[in-house]
């Protein structure tokens, strides 16, 4: 998700919904004068970032196609760090990605915390990756759980974008459409991500096994039933609101289409939608005329504006170098 | 690979090195830099993608704030440019679904769709080229600090700030363990799954066992558990930092308010 493709309005509310969650994470890790906690967590949640994001430059080779593909890291932070600490890591690699790599964007934050961090720590680990999990789990099962939670976060994060590009409304395509078109590749994504995850979990069982089995007992430990019900609530919102909307744009003129078929009134709706259309016609003969020059002198007299802003600067620059 | 984890080693130095000029710009307090940047994304974006003139209109702040720190237009555009293939794959669709005409440029017919491709194309390198211009002249430790004066607490802002001191460290040891693998495979561009996963398991183990260590030695050095508020560079919020943000933000604000190039084009006519 980049800056471009939010408005502000969608921005500002997955922020809102990023920041709440980061918020109870924070929380809950925060070692109280009560509750003194692991004081060595931020350094350790420091360093798995950092982790995550040099593992994210080493590429595997995808069997069969000849490409290669990298870490994204959701599911795999969860498990080594739990499901909250994760989320906290991921988003600071998130926030590094977008100042230092001009990955992402700032405004489009909270979207991507939301699309990436939450969804697959929040959401896709406790509700399927931890209940299949066992203590002594086989290389076969790891993988199973891995694949199966990696795929599902990302087919909801691709959701998620779907419909964060719609209704900023950047995209002119439907949203049934741009779904179909987001989501075979996410899940393709998805199904690598899990066999990255798999791959390197097996290899901590193999050298490491008391890191699994201490995560495990973690993970399931008090404040597992809240983290699931949370979890649940955002998965069926989610769902609801995105079959609702596919329903409206599974044809041409969905919305309309489907109102039609609910209140069964297509004879009052057809007049309407003619004469609103009649006057859509005339208001394009009409405005967009005069439009043409208003638009293209604008265009032009900006382009002008910033060559001469280019061009003062460069002047001031050489200045300043001779000075 | 290893030429990637280089190539972002070199990519983290020159940001470093950026961060460490002089320029008016590099003096004002990281508070006041980043809040005009979230000012300026949030108004640029909220144009509507049918005013690619106003839009352009925006290009002015990412240009006179990279000319007031020493920055290379040129640089900048170029890097700049890097979000393009993602952006472009989302906006192409509206070429094909927007095709009512608005103006003609000889036997070019602009259409709805490509005036909103456009300024999806221009969003995006804009909010980048703005990110770029707060980075390079402030760095990243920096907006770390201002993020925790500013309020984010500070178990977020240590920790970001620990990832990205531990990239380097962790980075040179990526390359490591890759280029001992390079000097042993016939220069095989990606390893298959298997190995990976035994390399990156290898680094993880690696990396936990380096993060107890390094908790240590700070503890040893007097690590508090907070980003230190004092120190040689610490800025202060002066006169001058309320007028580059009350500046900035007005004429950021005004522009999105009044759209001057289409209120100039109708008065002109």
């Amino acid at each position: 998700m980049s800056d471009a493709l939010v408005s502000p309005t969608v921005a500002a509310v997955a922020g809102a919904a990023s920041l709440v969650l980061l918020g109870t994470a924070i929380r809950k890790l925060r070692p109280t004068e009560t509750q003194p906690g692991d004081e060595r967590i931020v350094p350790l949640m420091g360093v798995m970032g950092a982790f995550v994001f040099a593992a994210q430059m080493i590429n595997f080779a995808i069997p069969g196609t000849g490409s290669s593909g990298h870490l994204i890291g959701g599911i795999l932070l969860a498990a080594i760090l739990g499901p909250w600490s994760g989320v906290l890591t991921l988003s600071s690699v998130l926030l590094l990605q977008c100042l230092l790599f001009a990955d992402g964007g700032l405004l489009a934050l909270g979207c991507n915390i939301l699309n990436m961090a939450v969804l697959s720590c929040l959401v896709a680990y406790p509700l399927i990756f931890q209940p299949l999990m066992r203590a002594e789990a086989s290389p076969v099962r790891i993988f199973t759980a891995s694949i199966l939670a990696a795929t599902a976060g990302l087919g909801l994060g691709a959701l998620a974008v779907t419909a964060e590009t719609e209704a900023s409304g950047i995209t002119a395509l439907p949203f049934g459409r741009f779904l179909l078109f987001m989501l075979p590749i996410h899940l393709a994504i998805g199904l690598c991500e899990g066999a990255a995850t798999g791959a390197v979990l097996c290899a901590v069982r193999r050298y490491r096994p008391e890191l699994l089995v201490d995560i495990r007992r973690q993970g399931t430990a008090g404040k597992h039933r809240t983290n699931r019900a949370l979890a649940v609530i955002a998965l069926a919102a989610l769902l609801i609101g995105s079959s609702f909307s596919w329903l409206a744009s599974s044809q041409p003129d969905g919305l309309e289409w489907s109102i039609e078929r609910l209140t069964g009134m297509a004879e009052i709706e057809t007049p309407d939608n003619t004469a609103h259309r009649t006057a859509a016609t005339l208001q394009e003969t009409t405005a967009a005329l005069p439009d043409y020059n208003t638009s293209l002198a604008g265009l032009v007299g900006c382009g002008a504006i910033l060559l001469v802003a280019w061009g003062g600067s460069r002047l001031l620059r050489t200045g300043h170098r001779d000075g | 690979m290893r030429n990637r984890l280089q190539h972002a080693l070199c990519e983290l130095d020159a940001l470093e090195r950026n961060a460490r000029a002089e320029s008016p710009l590099h003096r004002l307090d990281a508070r006041a830099k980043l809040l005009v940047t979230a000012v300026f994304l949030a108004t640029m974006l909220s144009i509507p993608l049918s005013r690619l003139s106003e839009i352009l209109l925006y290009a002015l702040y990412p240009i006179l704030t990279a000319s007031a720190c020493g920055m290379r237009l040129g640089t900048l555009l170029r890097r700049s440019l890097v979000v393009i293939p993602f952006v472009a794959l989302i906006g192409v669709f509206n070429l094909f679904y927007d095709r009512i005409p608005v103006f003609r440029i000889g036997p070019l017919t602009i259409t709805d769709g490509w005036i909103a491709f456009l300024s999806i194309v221009l969003r995006g390198v804009l909010s980048v080229g703005a990110l770029l211009v707060l980075i390079g002249s402030t760095g990243f430790f920096e907006i770390c600090r201002a993020m925790q004066r500013l309020g984010v607490p500070r178990f977020f802002t240590v920790q970001l700030l620990f990832v990205y001191r531990y990239l380097y460290v962790l980075i040179d040891e990526a390359i490591r363990m890759s280029q001992a693998r390079e000097a042993r495979s016939f220069d095989r561009r990606s390893l298959p799954l298997a190995v990976w996963g035994t390399v990156i398991g290898q680094l993880l183990i690696r990396t936990l066992d380096r993060a107890e260590q390094i908790h240590r030695a700070m503890l040893a050095r007097g690590f508090t558990g907070r980003i230190p508020d004092y120190g040689a560079h610490r800025t202060h919020w002066r006169r001058e930092e309320t007028v580059y943000l009350l500046a900035w933000s007005a004429a950021l604000l005004l522009a999105r308010a009044i759209g001057p190039v289409e209120t100039l084009t109708h008065l002109l006519r």
